[in-house]
């Protein structure tokens, strides 16, 4: 009874805390989703491989959405012919190099304040070292999803206005929510005078307060998937706090590999926003390594399976894979520099 | 969205088309009601002052302000349902078809009324004793999670709290240091299991931000000749005043309260430490 009753209280912590970021969080995604132009972006985005992929991961700033609105983001700018190290820089950076990001994670962290800038540095090296990777791939074209691919040579050729069927999946571009692979097709054409309305563009032709409406709108949608995970999260890392032996949990947590693997492995499976991820490794500070701390903070936000499902809208599966890849092994390596050095 | 609501009751609508329109409804209304019930959960451990339970008070502030924006987006939602209804828009019942997620905006949706209710049904509860031994109250002695932030020696030794001790004693840990200061703490009962019977720990938890990351430190008490532990129940709140002096205790030198005088008090408003 004691153990159920600490159970919930650690649970309504983790979301009464975590909420008020939940909230900044989808109110700037949706407000930047309607306001902010990104093609201006485009236009000045750095050709160099390595500086552009530095940049790419730097945008977050600018456009502070966690992982779930980041893919849309990423997509819009591939199809606008951003170059290839830009938007992957700026899809595995985005979620993590953001001010409110930063924020939360130094509200939870205040007291190991190493770990928020060993997340906020290793984010960054990860992604740039990444983009940079897949700049070396001239045309980023046979990594895209088809569909992603002809909208992007539209994107070139001129705006795109007409309602085609290779439009009917432009909207996910606009979009700050939640998608899954394999939708593109009917679901999105039930769906054509929302979809023209928002693919007609945003910041030019819609009046300040309706634009305005639909950030509200797209702020109570991003509200409701988002916070529906955030109550798995929590409950997950309350369950893991009162139910398992902490004998168990001190031999997984303080092991230098193991903590690492099984925070990872926790990072992929809970799919928790960026924004409020770092309460939830909070639960686990007293336990488990400071290096899977940060291995937990940085590879989270670049790929989960809430994550993998919005990717594979927009790369072929291979591509995610060796985003997968790279992103773990890299995350994997520094955080073993971290328990074994600074740790 | 105007557009995205429609009304259950407009007459000249085909069936299938209404239905939807109704289940739109309804959706719409259970979007209203987790919000609203989430932002009255916040408002009620705002104002019944069990915020504190769970959040360490600088951070209180984001709770409260949350509590607030979620009751004006529940009222925008319940005014758009109300216009869209009383001007009998059959518009498109699109809704967000477009938008495939991962979980079923019903069922996210019904997540999130059920925990609010949850929430503002239950009445959090401080962390107690067994809490604190699995969360190793053992090892608190020898600190080495909390690292100070700030580090002042509080004028009177009889003024330090549980944490301040700890901290003093993490910064210059020799126990005969402290021997014949005076203490005067409060904290809940402690019995550890290897200590013998004449030693309970009065113990504290300390925040950094929530309930989250809430760790126990205590210090040991030596009972005074007939007097046993099981005098004092665990959970129970003490407060123990007297004086500091040197004890063996695991094998190790430390310090221990000689107390004076030990009384039962309430378990304090706001139980934790920062």
């Amino acid at each position: 009874m004691v153990q159920l009753n600490t159970g919930f209280t650690l649970f309504l912590s983790l979301l009464v805390e975590a909420v008020p970021f939940l909230l900044i969080g989808v109110a700037f995604s949706s407000l930047l989703l309607f306001f902010v132009d990104d093609r201006q972006l485009v236009g000045i985005l750095p050709k160099n491989p390595l500086f552009g992929a530095l940049v790419g991961s730097l945008i977050g700033v600018l456009f502070p959405v966690c992982e779930c609105g980041n893919v849309p983001v990423a997509r819009r700018l591939i199809v606008q012919g951003a170059p290839t190290a830009v938007s992957i820089g700026f899809l595995l950076a985005a979620p993590t190099i953001n001010p409110v990001v930063f924020w939360a994670t130094w509200v939870a962290f205040k007291g190991q304040p190493e770990i928020v800038f060993m997340r906020v540095g290793f984010t960054l090296l990860i992604a740039t070292t990444i983009g940079w990777v897949f700049s070396h791939q001239a045309d980023i074209g046979p990594f895209l999803q088809e569909s992603v691919e002809r909208s992007r040579f539209r994107g070139r050729g001129g705006e795109t206005s007409a309602a085609s069927p290779a439009e009917t999946d432009t909207p996910a571009l606009l979009q700050g929510g939640t998608f899954l692979a394999g939708e593109l097709g009917g679901s999105f054409q039930l769906d054509t005078p929302v979809a023209q309305r928002l693919v007609a563009n945003p910041v030019i032709e819609q009046s300040v307060a309706s634009k305005f409406e639909l950030a509200l709108e797209n702020m109570v949608r991003e509200l409701r998937e988002l916070g529906a995970v955030l109550v798995f999260g929590s409950a997950i890392a309350a369950t893991v706090q009162v139910a398992i032996p902490r004998e168990t949990i001190l031999s997984l947590g303080q092991g230098v590999v193991s903590s690492i693997v099984a925070m990872m492995v926790l990072a992929a499976v809970v799919s928790i926003c960026s924004t409020v991820d770092s309460f939830f490794a909070l639960s686990f500070a007293a336990t488990f390594t400071s290096g899977s701390l940060v291995a937990f903070l940085i590879f989270g936000p670049m790929i989960d399976l809430k994550n993998i499902g919005l990717l594979l809208t927009v790369f072929k599966g291979r591509a995610v894979f060796y985003l997968f890849g790279l992103a773990a092994l890299m995350s994997f390596a520094l955080s073993l520099f971290v328990n074994l050095y600074i740790g | 969205m105007r557009s995205r609501s429609s009304n259950s009751s407009s007459p000249p609508q085909p069936p299938r088309q209404s239905r939807r329109g109704s289940g739109l409804f309804w959706r719409e209304m259970l979007d209203v009601l987790a919000l609203g019930v989430w932002s009255a959960m916040l408002f009620r451990y705002w104002f019944g002052g069990k915020l504190l339970l769970l959040l360490h008070p600088n951070y209180a502030w984001l709770s409260n302000s949350a509590a607030i924006i979620l009751a004006l987006l529940a009222l925008y939602r319940a005014w758009q349902i109300f216009r869209a209804t009383s001007a009998s828009r059959s518009a498109s019942a699109s809704a967000d078809s477009a938008h495939v997620t991962l979980l079923p905006g019903n069922l996210s949706s019904a997540i999130l009324l059920t925990v609010a209710i949850f929430g503002l049904i239950y009445t959090p509860r401080a962390f107690a004793s067994q809490t604190a031994v699995q969360r190793g109250i053992s090892e608190t002695l020898s600190l080495t999670r909390a690292r100070p932030q700030r580090f002042e020696r509080a004028a009177t030794p009889e003024e330090r709290s549980i944490i301040d001790w700890i901290r003093l004693v993490n910064v210059y840990p020799e126990p005969d240091a402290y021997e014949g200061e005076s203490v005067d703490v409060k904290g809940f009962v402690i019995h550890p299991d290897n200590w013998p019977d004449n030693y309970l720990m009065v113990s504290r938890f300390v925040l950094t931000c929530c309930a989250a990351d809430a760790y126990p430190v205590g210090l040991p008490v030596k009972l005074t000749d007939a007097a046993a532990r099981a005098d004092y129940a665990v959970d129970s709140w003490l407060s123990v005043t007297g004086q500091m002096q040197t004890e063996t205790l695991d094998g190790r030198r430390q310090i221990a309260i000689a107390p004076t005088a030990i009384r039962a008090v309430e378990e304090p408003r706001n139980p934790y430490e920062y």
